[in-house]
């Protein structure tokens, strides 16, 4: 049966695999952060440089994509915006990464009461639909940059709480773990020299998703005016500003959108590749070797 | 039977008291009531005019008082009234309901519409190039915050195109044409993003039901592919998919948020929006509550739906 012949196929790996090549998404992710960093070397125009005598220009040999409505250069724009949005992305994910780590695998080690409670607090957090409990911290705490980072950063959490829960039960089910119980050693001690390395993939792949998320929340809330506040620039605000000026260049808030929409796509993309075992079992090698011999993760 | 059903409803009671307790907290987190962040910078503002807006909105009460006024408000039908300009929320909240509901129920009916016939499509030939092109275009499309492809539909559409309306709301009884023109743009925008959700879930099902000892059987009784693949695979694989309606209820309710900013809807959206803008927290925790509610209550309907219709998942609950 022609089911049968495809499911025995063997999963061979493509070859830019077996090379070792990153696969496109992580190097397009690599170039889009690259890019928003060393901005000022990338563009000569500075993001608030006003020329009033150039309004809505077209794309040139000087301004690659045009210039908004007070002659700013787009391209300076987007790729300055792209840095408060990364660094807002970026902060927003570390924070849900330690502190859903924390919460995760206490709820997982504990057990019992603690599981229970730990648990059906973040089920409670996630009822509410993500943009809307944003907008209540948004009105509660302000719309400062920092304030946007830990918004975003705690509203990630609970999901990295359920996964590094989920990951933790499933290691501390295995024999290895028994057996460091059975020789003495501390629980605090395994966990975070046995178990962590172990769980780190399912984190990193959680970490993208999450990723993705804080890149859409920080866009969602700038747009409608409560995230980053102009003058500072981020994708968001620079999509609410392409938004007013649809009819007369809507190349405008093209822009921003399709940085948008690479980014989530890549992170996702990163994301699924990282949660395939085969990735995982690689990634799991690195970790072990950079725990013993203390050099840099590579990811 | 009877006692699964009544668990699983008290859970979500349970939830949606909690729920109204965290929007509550967060909202009164900080010192500072939201009178002073809105009138405080303004000129001319005294103290008294403070103290007296202040206790006019019953913020000098202490938390709990101000949790069971809110609460026993709801139950009586009784929602507040807004701090600033003193309309009772019942009303924006009736008033605004109705695109939010409409945009929602469309949106979760497009995204379901698109999905089966994709994801039937995808699992005939697992692993074929029709399956290749549906999984990349649905991560595709996963990648499109609903807002993000509102805005590029707007361009397309309504800018160069100049076919749908960008903006705007007729109600359906005024103007049932208008009405649904209205609604396209804002509903692809939101089912771009949530058919994929489905689409995985039931091609993966349906691999699952076509790799199976009853579908082989089905076929070697002599049942055509179709056959095999409508009557026999997809009861089976709809009713775990039935799940991920709940969930694209709460990305369709969520997304449709900015959606209807986007689009310029007078929606439910629009008002939690505007009053997170102004601080008029009466009006805030109302509309979250209420549209947490709405996600909690169809997650419900999905759960006891799926746990009447399908056996399997009756196993663990007894």
């Amino acid at each position: 049966m022609a089911e049968a012949v495809i499911a025995a196929t063997p999963v061979r790996r493509p070859r830019r695999a077996r090379l070792g090549i990153p696969p496109v998404s992580a190097l397009l992710l690599l170039l889009i952060v690259v890019l928003c960093v060393c901005a000022p070397l990338v563009v000569s125009a500075g993001p608030d440089q006003i020329d009033p005598t150039h309004p809505f220009a077209a794309a040139t040999g000087q301004h690659w994509l045009g210039t908004d409505e007070v002659g700013r250069d787009l391209l300076s724009r987007l790729l300055y915006g792209g840095r408060l949005s990364l660094m807002v992305c970026a902060g927003s994910v570390a924070l849900a990464f330690v502190l859903g780590t924390v919460w995760g695998v206490a709820a997982a080690e504990r057990g019992g009461w603690a599981d229970e409670i730990l648990m059906r607090g973040a089920d409670i957090a996630m009822a509410i639909p993500q943009i809307l409990f944003a907008l209540v911290c948004v009105a509660a705490f302000g719309a400062s940059l920092l304030s946007l980072t830990l918004i975003t950063g705690i509203l990630l959490t609970p999901s990295s709480a359920r996964m590094a829960r989920s990951v933790t039960i499933q290691e501390t089910g295995l024999d290895y773990y028994s057996a460091g119980i059975a020789y003495g050693a501390g629980k605090i001690r395994l966990l975070s020299t046995e178990v962590l390395p172990n769980i780190f993939p399912a984190l990193a792949s959680q970490a993208a998703i999450n990723a993705a998320s804080a890149i859409i929340l920080e866009a969602s809330l700038s747009f409608v005016g409560l995230g980053v506040q102009p003058p500072q620039t981020s994708w968001g605000v620079l999509l609410q500003q392409g938004y007013g000026y649809l009819y007369n260049d809507p190349s405008y808030a093209l822009s921003p959108a399709i940085m948008i929409l690479l980014t989530v796509l890549c992170l996702n993309l990163v994301a699924n590749r990282m949660s395939s075992p085969d990735a995982r079992r690689a990634a799991r090698r690195a970790a072990r070797r950079a725990a013993r011999g203390g050099r840099k993760v590579r990811k | 039977m009877v006692r699964y059903v009544i668990r699983r409803i008290a859970i979500s009671i349970v939830l949606l008291i909690a729920v109204s307790m965290l929007i509550f907290i967060v909202l009164r987190a900080l010192p500072g009531s939201p009178v002073t962040a809105r009138l405080g910078t303004s000129q001319g503002v005294t103290q008294e005019m403070i103290n007296r807006l202040t206790k006019s909105a019953g913020l000098d009460r202490p938390l709990a008082s101000q949790y069971l006024t809110w609460i026993s408000g709801i139950l009586h039908g009784n929602l507040g009234t807004s701090y600033f300009t003193g309309q009772p929320v019942g009303s924006l909240i009736g008033a605004a309901i109705g695109p939010t509901l409409e945009l929602t129920i469309i949106g979760v009916a497009l995204s379901v519409v698109i999905a089966v016939p994709a994801a039937i499509a995808s699992a005939r030939r697992p692993g074929g190039w029709l399956d290749g092109i549906i999984t990349a275009v649905s991560s595709a499309g996963m990648a499109f915050p609903p807002f993000v492809a509102g805005i590029v539909l707007i361009i397309v559409f309504s800018v160069q195109a100049h076919l749908l309306p960008a903006r705007g709301y007729v109600p359906f009884l005024t103007n049932p044409v208008q009405n649904l023109r209205d609604m396209i743009l804002p509903a692809i925008s939101l089912a771009v993003g949530a058919a994929p959700l489905v689409l995985r879930y039931l091609r993966n099902e349906l691999v699952t039901s076509l790799d199976s000892n009853y579908t082989r059987t089905a076929a070697g009784k002599g049942a055509s592919e179709t056959r095999v693949l409508l009557r026999h695979a997809l009861p089976n694989a709809a009713l775990p998919s039935l799940t991920m309606i709940g969930l694209i209820t709460g990305y369709t309710l969520g997304g449709s948020v900015i959606v209807e900013y986007a689009f310029g809807f007078s929606g439910l959206g629009a008002l939690s929006i505007q009053s997170a803008f102004n601080r008029d927290y009466a009006i805030l925790q109302s509309v979250v509550l209420l549209i947490s509610t709405l996600f909690i209550l169809v997650s419900l309907a999905v759960d006891l739906m799926s746990w009447r219709l399908d056996p399997r998942t009756r196993g663990r609950h007894g």
